[in-house]
């Protein structure tokens, strides 16, 4: 068995095709008349450009105009003429080849961006390696691969897949790619996604342990690769493949179904997002809104704070993009244990404990909250933006926080900016301290969504990082469960939503209880929601009731575990 | 010959989109249109130019630019930069 990084999910089944770049052979000639050669250049140049041209176009309409984006991006460099007035003055002044001419050139720039050692641009190195080659072939008379044309059960077998090798792919006979090379943001492992094409990608040494024909069986989920594998793997893994294409199939029925329980209780199905593009998995998956923003992409990997207006752009963009459905947005919530050098935190002795996230923000008023929240009431105008305040203890905090948004409208009314006049103002519940006093929150917020991850961690006293206490950090512990109910009544008795953007939203085993218990909106990962849903459609909250009311009643996290994966599983 | 100083505030920097977006601005004008960023002097008309000069989000560069419509070409290199370059 081989190993590899996982790239796309799925089960490949078929006979390998090694795709070669063919090796070209590039020798440097003098030529009588460089102004024919110059000709010739220009000529091969024209030829590349409509070539990659019309590969853009194609992978634009069959796949997406974001996949055709980095082929859009080698005519941006075809058509420099910093490139090809060094390429033509190299075959001028010294009377060579123009193959010749164009491996020296492309080669330094290539290097040049290897050497630059960031990952975006050694993406640009191997971008001038192909158009290199792409031009060197038109010169050459050489044909490509033609991988459009090979028969179906194909896995291709390649050292690394260049974006112009990938764009002819056609899923309907490509059932698996294998490469030597690239990662899980390679240019061919985003492609093979896009097109559900199962992949394992940076597999070492890989082709010299196959050749042509040879049966393979790779799972693009855990990154594992078999090359002519007996009957008895073989068979596992037909299975494997069989039931991921039924659940895929199966789960594919829920989208645009509503989330409702047999018994006609209807629940909001959200998701959880960290940056504007991942909106795009959000619809794919059906989400219903957007449970939780995180915020904190926007300050990180920079030398300073975000403007007002970068913010807005960001927010505005996913409200637009959700279409009215609502999109709930968490301020800042950084601290010390989180590295933003030009934010001047220092390391705190206590992290969890110290100086973050809503503490932080009404400490920084002037240069990080009121920007941001001045960012969010404008983008509110665009769509169905809520606001959400982490790690609230206290109802100070909260006060605080809305006295600024007031603040803030009023300005706003005086500039004649518009925004939305009623902009929810809500809280995460995530620490004991806003549990406890849940039903004086509820008066002044305008929903609750409970973080189950700092609650666990808070209420559990726990470190959910540290191997020797993590038993401890568990939802189903009593006391975790007790918390989650209790915030639930508060929220449902003062009338307002109550939502959970932690990972036990999407718990099997606790999906049955937040039923129970009367959750009105789970958010989680997008990938989860159509099983959420599944599985939400298929109860029934009153018969859940029963079942609620027997978890609470053990008195260790062990029991209540056992009798919920009991349950689940009949 | 005009320049002015510019802030990068779009989040990946001067990488290929953004780039190409500056690129596209400066080839509009028939002036030159440069910029200084440390040692380097690169050339905003040449998307290879301006991605060697490996600028990131948070810096400044500084725009020369030189003729006939030396002014216009200048204000609309500065307004790109403000308005994101497509980001």
């Amino acid at each position: 068995m081989f190993k590899g990084t996982s790239a796309s999910a799925g089960i490949g089944i078929g006979k390998v095709a090694i795709v070669e770049d063919v090796q070209l052979v590039i020798k440097k000639e003098t030529v009588a008349n460089p102004q024919t050669e110059l000709e010739r250049f220009k000529a091969a140049l024209m030829q590349s450009i409509k070539e990659t041209g019309a590969l853009a176009a194609d992978l634009a309409t069959r796949v997406g105009e974001k996949e055709a984006e980095i082929l859009n991006g080698h005519l941006m460099l075809l058509s420099d003429p910093m490139l090809t007035g060094e390429i033509e003055s190299t075959i001028t002044n010294e009377s060579v080849n123009s193959e010749y001419a164009i491996e020296r050139t492309c080669n330094t720039y290539a290097d040049m961006f290897a050497s630059m050692g960031d990952e975006l641009m050694q993406q640009r190195a191997t971008d001038m390696r192909d158009i290199k080659t792409r031009m060197q072939k038109v010169l050459m008379g050489v044909e490509s691969v033609d991988i459009a044309s090979l028969p179906a059960g194909t896995i291709i077998v390649a050292k690394d897949l260049t974006p112009s090798m990938t764009a002819g792919i056609n899923p309907q006979n490509v059932t698996g790619i294998v490469t030597e090379l690239g990662g899980r943001t390679s240019h061919s492992a985003i492609l093979a996604r896009a097109l559900e094409i199962p992949a394992v990608v940076a597999v070492a040494d890989f082709l010299s342990h196959v050749k042509n024909g040879d049966q393979v069986v790779l799972d693009g989920s855990d990154g594992s690769v078999y090359v002519n594998p007996d009957s008895a793997v073989m068979g596992e893994y037909e299975a494997k493949r069989d039931a991921f294409l039924k659940e895929k199939k199966e789960l594919e029925q829920y989208i645009g179904k509503p989330t409702v329980t047999r018994d006609g209780v209807h629940v909001e199905l959200v998701a959880n997002i960290g940056k504007p593009e991942d909106v795009d998995k959000v619809l794919q998956y059906d989400g219903e809104g957007v449970g939780l923003f995180r915020t904190e992409f926007l300050f990180m990997d920079r030398n300073a704070i975000p403007t007002e207006d970068e913010q807005f752009e960001a927010y505005k963009k996913v409200a637009v993009a959700l279409n009215g459905k609502p999109v709930i947005i968490r301020t800042l919530d950084i601290g010390g244990d989180k590295e933003i050098p030009y934010m001047g935190l220092e390391k705190d002795e206590n992290p969890f404990l110290g100086y973050r996230a809503v503490r932080f923000c009404l400490d920084r008023k002037e240069d990080v909250y009121k920007p941001q929240l001045r960012a969010l009431l404008r983008a509110s105008a665009f769509g169905n933006i809520k606001i959400m305040v982490p790690l609230v203890t206290c109802i100070d905090e909260l006060r605080q926080v809305k006295a600024i948004i007031e603040e803030l409208k009023a300005e706003l009314d005086s500039c004649h900016v518009p925004y939305n006049k009623d902009i929810q103002v809500g809280i995460m519940v995530e620490t004991a301290a806003a549990s406890l006093i849940a039903d004086i929150f509820a008066k002044e917020a305008d929903f609750f969504s409970i973080g189950t991850n700092d609650l666990t961690q808070y209420t559990m006293s726990v470190d959910r990082g540290n191997d020797k206490v993590s038993y401890l950090y568990s939802p189903l512990n009593p006391a975790v469960l007790r918390s989650i109910k209790r915030v639930i009544s508060c929220g449902r008795e003062a009338g307002i939503m109550v939502g959970m953007c932690g990972e036990a939203a999407s718990d099997p085993m606790m999906i049955p209880l937040l039923l129970a218990f009367g959750l009105n909106e789970f958010s989680m990962s997008a990938s989860a929601i159509l099983k959420s849903r599944k599985l939400i459609t298929s109860y029934s909250t009153e018969e859940l009731q029963a079942v609620a009311d027997k978890a609470m009643s053990f008195a260790t996290e062990k029991e209540v575990a056992q009798f919920m994966k009991e349950f689940v599983e009949q | 010959m005009v320049k002015a100083k510019a802030l990068i505030k779009n989040p990946t920097g001067l990488h290929l989109r953004p780039a190409g977006i500056l690129c596209k601005e400066a080839l509009k004008y028939k002036s030159s249109v440069n910029f200084l960023f440390g040692n380097s002097r690169n050339n905003a008309k040449s998307v290879l130019s301006v991605l060697g000069a490996c600028v990131k989000s948070g810096d400044e560069i500084e725009f020369i630019c030189e003729g006939e419509d030396e002014e216009v070409a200048l204000a609309a290199m500065l307004k790109a930069v403000a308005d994101g370059l497509g980001e």
